[in-house]
C-alpha cells in the first residue's frame, strides 16, 4: 500500500541520520566504539483499532506497575495476600531497601516505560518485559522520522499517520508534573555511555539542561546547578539514568538520595523502580492487574514458567527443547538461551544449573512472531521485529502514537537488540 | 529500670587537607520501646550544612557537608539512656519479610552450609528464639573471639571459614544461619559497658516482636544494651560514610564509654 | 540567557578554538602542499600529508584537532542543536574519505567547507547569545595564537587582536584585562614581540 519508490530512499536517510550523529555507545573488549544505528525505510504499520487495543492494554499495565512499586515500597498488601512470591522481590537486584517508605512526588515511581511487545503470527500480541529502569529508544524514530519527512512530508498526510513528534512535548509534560519547583534537568553519565544519544537529543528537544553529576551538587536540603559564573540555580527534577548511578553509596551525586526521600526533587525514573522490571515479577503481573485494579489483563504475557515453582519446574524439564530460559539477572539480549540449540552436554549442564538456582531463570514457550520485511539490497526480506511501546506519566499515563521497532538483520535470529546488531524501523500509527 | 550514661566520640585525622567532605552519620541512639533518650548532645565538626532524617530501617541519621578545608573531622555524641528490659519490639509481619533474605555479607557459603547440616534438625524448636538459641550456643562453641584476623567488609562465611573474629563476625555468622531457615533477623549496632567501641549484636523476629541475642557474649541482652540503629547487616548500620576530595592517608579514632549511672 | 555550567562554557571556548585551528591549518597546508612541487620527492609530501593532516595520535595534526573539536561538540548537543553539530560530524566523515583519497587535497575542501558551514549554523541558528559569543571568542582566540606563530603579517596579526578585543569585551565570561591591554600595545609596535603575544592570549581567560 505505500509508495515503494519511499524505499530507495533509504541510503539518502541513513546518510542524514549519519550526518546527525545518531549512534548508540558500545563497549568491544573493554573498548568504547560509537556505532550507527540502522535505519530500514519500510515502516511498521499499526492500524488505528489496533493501536487502540495496545494503548488500552498498556495503560493498564503501567497502571498496575505502579501502584505494585508503590505497594512494595509501603504496605506490602500484594506478599502478604500471597499474590507475589516475597522471594523474588526481597532477594531480586531491583529492590531498593533504601526507598522503603519513601513516596515519590504524586506516587509515580514509573515515568518513563518502555514496554516490549512482539505480534505472533496469527496476530496476537504479547508482552516481552516491562522496561522501568532505563527504557531507551524514543530518540530513533523520533528522528528518523523527522528527517523523512524532509524528503517526502506529503506521505505521512496520504496515509494519515499519526504524528509521532510529540515525545519531547509528553516528556515534558510529565517532567513539569513531578517538578517540585525549579530547573528540569537531564542527567547523563556522559558520552562513553550507550545512550548518549538519546541523552542528548531529548535534552535538546525538550529544553532540559544536559547535565553530569559534577555539575550538580546538594546544599542544605535542595539540589543545584552550578552555573559558569557561579550562579546557582535549583533544580527539581530530572531523567536520571539509574544503572550509573550507583545508588549503593553517595558516589554520584552525595545526599541527592537524602533530599529526594524528603520530596524536595524528583528523580525520573523512580529509584528503586526495579523491582517491577525484573524478569521473574515479570510472570506475576497479569496477577497484578487483577489484584490491583480489579480487572482482566487486556494484554498477555508470553507463557512463562517459574522453575521456582515445583510444577512450573516439572514442565521446564519436561519442554525444555522448546522453550527459551531467561537469566533473570541479564538485560539487552544476553543471558537468553533456546532450549533446543544446546547440545547434549550443555543442556545437561543447564538443566542442573536451574535446578540449583531456580529463582535465577525463567522459562518461556518461544513466540513464533511474525517476520516484517526490511529493505536489504533492494530488495524486501523478511526478518523478526519487536515493537517497544512508550508509556508517560503524568496525571494519566500516555502512550506515545509510535514506538521503536527493532529488527534482526540475521534472518535465522530472534534477537533484535541494537547492542546485537539490529537495525531499527520507524513505527507509523494509523489515524483512520 | 537501667540508667546509663553514653559518650560516642569519633575523630577522623586526615593525613593532607581534605574540602567539599560530604558525610552521612549513623551514631545516635533514639527511643522506642526499649530504650528512652535523655539529654541528648550532638557535635559535629566541621560543618557547612547538617540535616537530620531517618533512614528506610528507622535509623536516625544526619547527613551534610564541610566544605572550607579541614585536616579533622569531629563526632561527638553524649547522653543518657534508660533501658526497660520488659520493654516490647514489636513489628508486624510484612515488615520483617526483608530480613529473611541473604546479603553479601550474611550469605551463606559452603562452610557455614556445611556446619548447618551438622545441627539439630529445626523441628526440635518450636519458636524462633529458641532455634537462633540454639545456633548462638553452637557458634560460641565453634568459634573465638579474636581482634584483627577480620575487618569491615569480611563477610560471615570469610569469618566463619578462619573460626574467628569479632561481634561483627559472630552477629553475621549467626544471621546467615537464620536466614537459611528464612527466619527474620537483623544486626544491631550499638553500646555496651566496658567495649571502649561500639557492640555489635542480633535482633530474631519471633511471634510480633525483635528479641535479642548477643552471640559474642553467647547471652540474651539484658538492660544495659543501649541500640544505635539496626539493618540487615554491618553495612546497612554504617556509622560515617563520606566523600571527600584531598585527604591522603586517614585515621580513624573511635571512643565509646557506656556507663551505669 | 540561559544556564551554562563552567564546564559547557569551556567546551563551547575549546571548540571554537579547535575548528579554527582546523580550518587555519588546512588553509596553510594547502599553501604549503602547493609550494612543495617539485622541492624533492614525493614520498616526503606523502609523509608530510600523513603527519600535518592525518594522524590522528599527533597533537599537532589536523585530524587531532577536528576530533577535539568533534569531543567538545558531541556533549554540546543541547546548547548548540542538532543542526550545527551535524557539521563537525560531517567535517570528520569527510576527514576519513580523505585519509584514503588519492587525491586527499579536494576532500579536504570539504573539510574547510564544512567548517565554514559549521560557524555559518552556529551564528544562524544558536539562540543564546551568550553560546554564540563564547564559541566566537574561541575562535578568535586562536586564531590571534595562531597568526603569531605562523609568521603572518602585522597587519593581519593587527585585525585579528582588534577583532579579539571587540569580541571578549561581549561575553559573559571574566578575563585578564591588563593582558588584553598589553596585547593591543604590542600590536602597535614596528617589530612585533610576537612569542609575549602568544603568552598574553593565551593567559587572557
Amino acid at each position: 500500500m505505500i509508495n515503494e519508490e519511499l524505499y530507495e530512499h533509504s541510503e539518502s536517510v541513513n546518510e542524514l541520520l549519519a550526518r546527525y550523529g545518531v549512534k548508540f555507545g558500545i563497549y568491544k573488549n573493554g573498548v568504547f566504539h560509537e556505532q550507527l544505528f540502522p535505519f530500514d525505510m519500510i515502516p511498521r504499520v499499526i492500524e488505528k483499532d489496533e493501536f487502540e487495543f495496545l494503548e488500552r492494554g498498556l495503560k493498564q499495565r503501567v497502571k498496575a506497575l505502579n501502584e505494585f512499586i508503590n505497594d512494595i515500597y509501603h504496605d506490602k498488601k500484594i506478599i502478604t495476600d500471597g499474590v507475589v512470591a516475597e522471594e523474588f522481590i526481597y532477594s531480586g537486584s531491583g529492590y531498593l531497601v533504601q526507598c522503603d517508605g519513601i513516596s515519590p512526588p504524586k506516587n509515580i515511581f514509573t515515568h518513563i516505560a518502555g514496554i516490549d511487545l512482539v505480534q505472533s503470527k496469527n496476530g496476537e500480541w504479547f508482552i516481552l518485559e516491562d522496561n522501568l529502569r532505563v527504557p531507551s529508544g524514543a530518540s530513533y524514530p523520533m528522528i528518523a522520522r523527522e528527517l523523512c519527512r524532509r524528503s517526502f512530508p506529503e506521505e505521512f498526510e496520504k496515509y494519515h499517520v499519526e504524528d509521532n513528534r510529540n515525545y519531547a512535548e509528553i516528556l515534558s509534560r510529565t517532567m513539569s508534573y513531578v517538578n517540585t519547583g525549579g530547573l528540569s534537568v537531564i542527567l547523563t553519565p556522559g558520552r562513553f555511555n550507550a545512550a548518549y544519544f538519546e541523552h542528548s537529543y531529548l535534552a535538546e528537544r525538550t529544553g532540559a539542561r544536559l547535565v553530569t553529576c559534577e555539575d550538580l551538587i546538594v546544599d542544605d536540603e535542595h539540589l543545584y546547578f552550578i552555573d559558569y559564573s557561579g550562579k546557582r540555580e535549583r533544580i527539581s527534577d530530572e531523567y536520571l539514568d539509574p544503572v550509573n548511578f550507583n545508588r549503593e553509596s553517595l558516589i554520584g551525586i552525595p545526599h541527592i538520595f537524602d533530599i529526594y526521600s524528603k520530596g524536595n526533587v524528583a528523580l525520573i525514573n523512580a529509584p528503586g523502580n526495579g523491582v517491577a522490571d525484573d524478569k521473574g515479577i515479570y510472570y506475576f503481573v497479569p496477577a497484578m492487574i487483577k489484584y490491583y485494579l480489579g480487572e482482566e489483563p487486556i494484554l498477555n504475557n508470553a507463557p512463562t514458567y517459574l522453575p521456582y515453582y515445583d510444577k512450573d519446574k516439572q514442565y521446564v524439564l519436561e519442554n525444555f527443547d522448546k522453550l527459551v530460559i531467561k537469566d533473570v539477572a541479564e538485560a539487552g539480549g544476553y543471558g537468553v538461551t533456546f532450549g533446543n540449540k544446546l547440545s547434549k552436554q550443555e543442556k545437561e549442564n543447564f538443566i542442573a544449573l536451574i535446578k540449583s538456582e531456580p529463582r535465577r531463570f525463567i522459562a518461556q514457550e518461544v513466540i513464533d512472531f511474525i517476520d516484517i520485511d526490511i529493505y536489504d539490497n533492494g530488495q524486501a526480506v523478511p526478518r523478526k521485529a519487536d515493537l517497544r511501546a512508550f508509556v508517560l506519566m503524568s496525571d494519566e499515563p500516555v502512550v506515545w502514537k509510535s514506538g521503536l521497532t527493532r529488527f534482526s538483520r540475521n534472518p535465522d535470529s530472534f534477537i533484535v537488540n541494537s547492542s546485537q546488531g539490529g537495525g531499527f524501523k520507524d513505527t507509523w500509527v494509523m489515524k483512520e | 529500670m537501667q540508667r546509663l550514661r553514653y559518650s560516642y566520640h569519633m575523630q577522623l585525622n586526615f593525613e593532607e587537607p581534605v574540602r567539599e567532605h560530604h558525610f552521612k552519620l549513623r551514631c545516635f541512639p533514639s527511643s522506642d520501646e526499649r530504650q528512652k533518650i535523655f539529654n541528648e548532645y550532638i557535635n559535629i565538626y566541621p560543618t557547612h550544612f547538617s540535616s537530620a532524617e531517618k533512614d528506610s530501617f528507622g535509623n536516625m541519621c544526619i547527613y551534610g557537608a564541610a566544605n572550607q578545608t579541614h585536616d579533622h573531622f569531629s563526632v561527638d555524641v553524649k547522653g543518657e539512656a534508660e533501658i526497660n528490659i520488659n520493654g516490647q519490639l514489636k513489628v508486624e509481619a510484612y515488615k520483617a519479610g526483608i530480613f529473611k533474605y541473604e546479603t553479601n555479607l550474611t550469605k551463606a557459603g559452603n562452610n557455614i552450609r556445611e556446619f548447618h547440616r551438622t545441627l539439630e534438625p529445626s523441628a526440635l524448636y518450636t519458636s524462633n528464639f529458641e532455634r537462633a538459641k540454639y545456633f548462638m550456643n553452637v557458634l560460641y562453641d565453634e568459634f573465638s573471639y579474636v581482634q584483627g584476623v577480620t575487618g569491615i567488609f569480611t563477610t560471615g562465611e570469610e569469618a566463619f571459614t578462619i573460626r574467628s573474629g569479632v561481634c561483627q563476625d559472630y552477629a553475621h555468622i549467626l544471621l546467615a544461619l537464620c536466614r537459611l531457615e528464612r527466619i527474620p533477623c537483623r544486626y544491631v549496632a550499638g553500646m555496651i559497658p566496658g567495649e571502649g567501641a561500639t557492640h555489635a549484636w542480633t535482633e530474631i523476629y519471633d511471634e510480633g516482636k525483635w528479641r535479642l541475642l548477643d552471640p559474642t557474649h553467647n547471652r540474651e541482652c539484658d538492660d544495659t544494651y543501649i541500640k544505635i540503629s539496626s539493618g540487615r547487616d554491618a553495612q546497612d548500620c554504617s556509622i560515617n560514610q563520606g566523600v571527600f576530595y584531598g585527604g591522603g592517608r586517614q585515621r580513624q579514632e573511635v571512643k565509646v564509654i557506656a556507663e551505669k549511672v | 540567557m540561559s544556564v551554562l555550567s563552567i564546564e559547557n562554557s569551556y567546551r563551547l571556548l575549546w571548540l571554537g578554538r579547535y575548528s579554527e585551528r582546523v580550518y587555519t591549518g588546512l588553509r596553510s597546508f594547502a599553501e604549503k602542499f602547493d609550494s612543495m612541487t617539485g622541492a624533492s620527492d614525493s614520498e616526503s609530501k606523502r609523509d608530510f600529508t600523513k603527519n600535518y593532516c592525518f594522524d590522528k595520535d599527533n597533537p599537532e595534526s589536523i585530524h587531532y584537532s577536528l576530533l577535539r573539536a568533534y569531543d567538545n561538540a558531541i556533549v554540546l548537543r543541547d546548547e548548540i542543536g542538532s543542526d550545527t553539530f551535524s557539521y563537525i560530524q560531517l567535517a570528520l566523515y569527510e576527514m576519513k574519505k580523505a585519509e584514503s583519497s588519492a587525491a586527499p587535497l579536494l576532500q579536504l575542501q570539504k573539510i574547510i567547507d564544512n567548517i565554514v558551514a559549521f560557524w555559518g549554523m552556529a551564528d544562524d541558528r544558536i539562540e543564546d547569545e551568550n553560546i554564540r559569543g563564547i564559541i566566537k571568542l574561541g575562535k578568535r582566540i586562536e586564531r590571534v595564537d595562531l597568526y603569531a606563530r605562523m609568521n603572518m603579517s602585522n597587519e593581519d596579526l593587527r585585525r585579528e587582536v582588534r577583532r579579539l578585543s571587540y569580541r571578549i569585551a561581549r561575553t559573559g565570561l571574566t578575563y585578564d584585562k591588563d593582558a588584553l591591554a598589553e596585547m593591543n600595545i604590542l600590536v602597535g609596535a614596528n617589530n612585533i614581540n610576537r612569542s609575549e603575544v602568544v603568552r598574553l592570549v593565551e593567559s587572557l581567560i
